[in-house]
């Protein structure tokens, strides 16, 4: 009988055990720990040993030894975002549930809008002091207030081949910030590689299934003239089909159909000689330095062009932020000492050095040499930045952008703004209740 | 959370108990020799399997099936309400007004009407091919399976090779030698479906074809020998032997291949993206819940999904049953 309630009692704990280690891996933890520090947790969105994920550490390790008197210390967790921005969510919204919500994550900028109406993040406008956020190139806001600090910040251009460019006889170097080239300039370049034998540019129309190509187009509608939502973000119909914003897509509609772009040039035709352009985003600098000797041995074998100017500039915008979180933490004191430490002018500076892409603080030495594809962003980025639709239903906005570049091709443009206004106008309308 | 998981836990445990009870019941009102012995050690076998069933399987349908009723949006797990069947309205609204999930139903249905007798039609008579006594069949077999075991997502970037609209596309290449113009074959909003099905049925045939020649191997070699001297030929053989034969796993293979292919979702989204003419109901719901966070609409999507594909099913089973 002993060994028979034995048997039974191993049976009925290990059952117990997989269903706590199930339910479990919430709860709140102490915020002090046994050494009396006051512990600050912070989530980031990328793997703890990739470039980004290292350089995030070592600010950490730097903020912890630095407080380490003050006993403030700051406890760390990394939630790479293998299947997807939902998945990121999923645990963030998870651990809003279980009122575990770390004191400061990281997000992705358009998505401010959605978590500052879901009560996610916290408002630090009165926290952030002045100077700081006059020093940020952009800031997260909505609604006027302040909700987040960008970690680092991104721009694209159109990147060319020199050799294809000279040999058909371009020459762009008056095209420039101060002297921005227009849609038309930018048409007669591409009509010259055309006529030189070469496809002309690669607007990534192919980059359809996910964020890439409403983060890279987005701006042509903006430099038309056009627009997308209302102020509020909640109205779609009047904005997303108006003669401006369809003017705008004309524009890429015409580049297809005048045979300077295709939504069939190959991933790496670029890279290999075949296309005079390439519109990308900052990461393509360390490619273009690194993985392509034959065609591109130097920097002197390629260039970047900023966006062409319609009836006004604009340019690519946004990258992830820090905010802090609207959890059961009242006193954000200790949180604001680690926000503040995290976008330093230091910690900025050790952030993009891993990464590549541009400081957001104003005041980070960058020593970009003029003229180089760094500093073209950067100045573009200054002038011309401007950042994608502040609305709650950022993710619906994104992918009827998308599905009009994707239809685009074999509709009547017209036809399908009206069609994707609505759809959107739809889902816009479910989340006014919100 | 927590609190309504250990609600619905509760309410298991007490089934789970008054099955226990009534079985103690029973057996002494026959009259029976009860060992409370072997009773608890059964039960205590049980236990993993049925917490582990519960909170992989039942737990997420009952939750599941309770948000198809509430407003339950991803950013706000802390506010969900009751909201009827409002989510079932805008699922019909959509259809009514020929929106995203009206595309998803019919590209669904093209899909399964498609792919069920391609995928099975493929599988059966690769299964007839390899269950020949010759040489080198192994090979044939280890070849036809290999893609069952390759990721769904290296298949589907594979395949976006093969039918790159660029003329460096593979089949864009070989159509270049008869003179025909690249064709962007994805983007065709009348047979980037199509092309999906031949994907999918290329994949999937290979597992099917297991459970076909594991059938074959149990029908009898006598009944062709005695087929063959009666005169029968080849064709005779397989439609009053193999067919017959063949039918509980014919059956089997209907249904699971039918299951599979109406939650199709993981080929359009790699190879089209959420389009109208590609997207599924898996993909859509996927989309609903994840992408704009309606978690209760798109659970409610999964509700209507679950009934409609578990009443086909059902009705397949009830076939099948009548037959034997």
């Amino acid at each position: 009988m002993k060994k028979l309630f034995k048997t039974f009692g191993v049976m009925a704990m290990a059952s117990m055990l997989m269903l706590g280690s199930a339910c479990g891996g919430g709860g709140t933890e102490s915020t002090v720990d046994k050494e009396g520090n006051t512990i600050i947790k912070i989530m980031f969105h990328v793997d703890e040993k990739s470039a980004e994920g290292q350089a995030y550490k070592k600010r950490i390790d730097a903020f912890n030894a630095a407080y380490k008197d003050q006993k403030i210390k700051a406890s760390a967790s990394y939630i790479a975002r293998t299947a997807g921005a939902a998945d990121y969510e999923q645990k963030l919204t998870g651990m809003q549930n279980e009122g575990s919500l770390p004191d400061i994550i990281t997000f992705d900028a358009p998505n401010c809008a959605s978590y500052v109406k879901s009560g996610l993040i916290y408002d630090i406008s009165n926290i952030v002091p002045q100077d700081v956020q006059n020093d940020f190139i952009s800031l997260n806001k909505y609604d006027g207030k302040l909700y987040g600090l960008p970690i680092q910040e991104s721009s694209a251009g159109f990147y060319y081949n020199k050799k294809i460019f000279a040999d058909a006889n371009i020459d762009v170097s008056g095209y420039t910030m101060e002297n921005p080239w227009t849609f038309d300039q930018f048409k007669a370049v591409c009509q010259k590689l055309e006529d030189a034998g070469k496809t002309a540019v690669d607007m990534r129309l192919d980059a359809t299934k996910d964020e890439t190509a409403t983060y890279l187009l987005y701006p042509f509608i903006y430099a038309a003239g056009g627009d997308f939502l209302s102020a509020d973000g909640y109205t779609a119909n009047g904005y997303f089909n108006s003669a401006a914003t369809q003017s705008g897509f004309q524009f890429i509609k015409d580049l297809v159909t005048e045979g300077y772009t295709s939504y069939a040039i190959g991933a790496t035709d670029f890279f290999d000689g075949k296309v005079g352009m390439y519109l990308s985003s900052g990461w393509t600098i360390p490619d273009l330095d690194n993985k392509y000797p034959a065609q591109f041995p130097n920097r002197d074998s390629w260039g970047l062009l900023p966006y062409p100017k319609g009836t006004a500039g604009a340019s690519a915008t946004g990258s992830w932020s820090f905010a802090i979180t609207d959890n059961q933490h009242e006193d954000k004191t200790q949180i604001k000492e680690l926000l503040l430490w995290l976008v330093t002018a230091e910690s900025s500076k050790g952030i993009t050095d891993a990464t590549g892409m541009i400081p957001a603080r104003k005041s980070v030495e960058t020593n970009y040499a003029a003229g180089s594809p760094e500093a073209v962003l950067l100045s573009q980025l200054e002038k011309t930045g401007r950042e994608r639709p502040a609305t709650v239903g950022y993710p619906q906005f994104s992918n009827n952008f998308r599905q009009v570049i994707y239809d685009m091709k074999t509709k009547d443009l017209a036809t399908v703004l009206t069609e994707k206004a609505s759809a959107l106008q739809a889902e816009l309308d479910k989340l006014k209740g919100m | 959370m927590i609190g309504s998981t250990l609600a619905i836990l509760g309410v298991l445990v007490a089934i789970f108990a008054a099955v226990a009870v009534k079985d103690v019941l029973v057996s002494r009102r026959k009259q029976m020799r009860y060992n409370l012995k072997n009773c608890l050690v059964s039960y205590g076998m049980m236990m993993p399997a049925v917490v582990l069933t519960f909170i992989f399987v039942l737990l997420p349908i009952i939750y599941s099936l309770g948000y198809a009723f509430t407003n339950f949006y991803l950013l706000k797990p802390n506010d969900i309400d009751f909201n009827g069947v409002d989510n079932f309205k805008q699922i019909f609204e959509s259809i009514r007004s020929k929106g995203d999930m009206y595309h998803a139903i019919c590209n669904t249905s093209v899909f399964v009407v498609c792919v069920v007798p391609l995928q099975i039609g493929l599988a059966l008579g690769l299964a007839l091919f390899v269950n020949r006594q010759k040489a080198g069949v192994g090979i044939f077999k280890v070849c036809y399976f290999a893609p069952v075991v390759i990721s769904l997502t290296i298949t589907a970037y594979l395949w976006l090779q093969i039918l790159s609209p660029s003329e460096y596309g593979l089949l864009n290449s070989f159509l270049k030698l008869f003179g025909v113009a690249p064709k962007d074959f994805l983007r065709d909003p009348d047979r980037a479906m199509l092309w999906i099905v031949v994907l999918s049925a290329w994949q999937g045939c290979g597992y099917q074809m297991l459970i076909f020649l594991s059938g074959l191997t149990n029908i009898r070699k006598e009944l062709y020998e005695a087929a063959a001297l009666d005169g029968a030929n080849v064709w005779q053989q397989f439609l009053h032997i193999t067919c017959p034969g063949l039918r509980s796993t014919f059956l089997f293979v209907v249904i699971t291949v039918f299951v599979g292919a109406c939650r199709v979702m993981i080929q359009p989204m790699l190879m089209t993206g959420y389009q109208s003419h590609t997207v599924t109901l898996s993909y859509y719901m996927y989309v609903q819940g994840y992408s704009y966070r309606w978690v209760g609409y798109s659970s409610a999507v999964a509700l209507l999904m679950t009934i409609v594909i578990g009443s086909i099913t059902l009705l397949q089973r009830r076939l099948l049953r009548e037959k034997d």
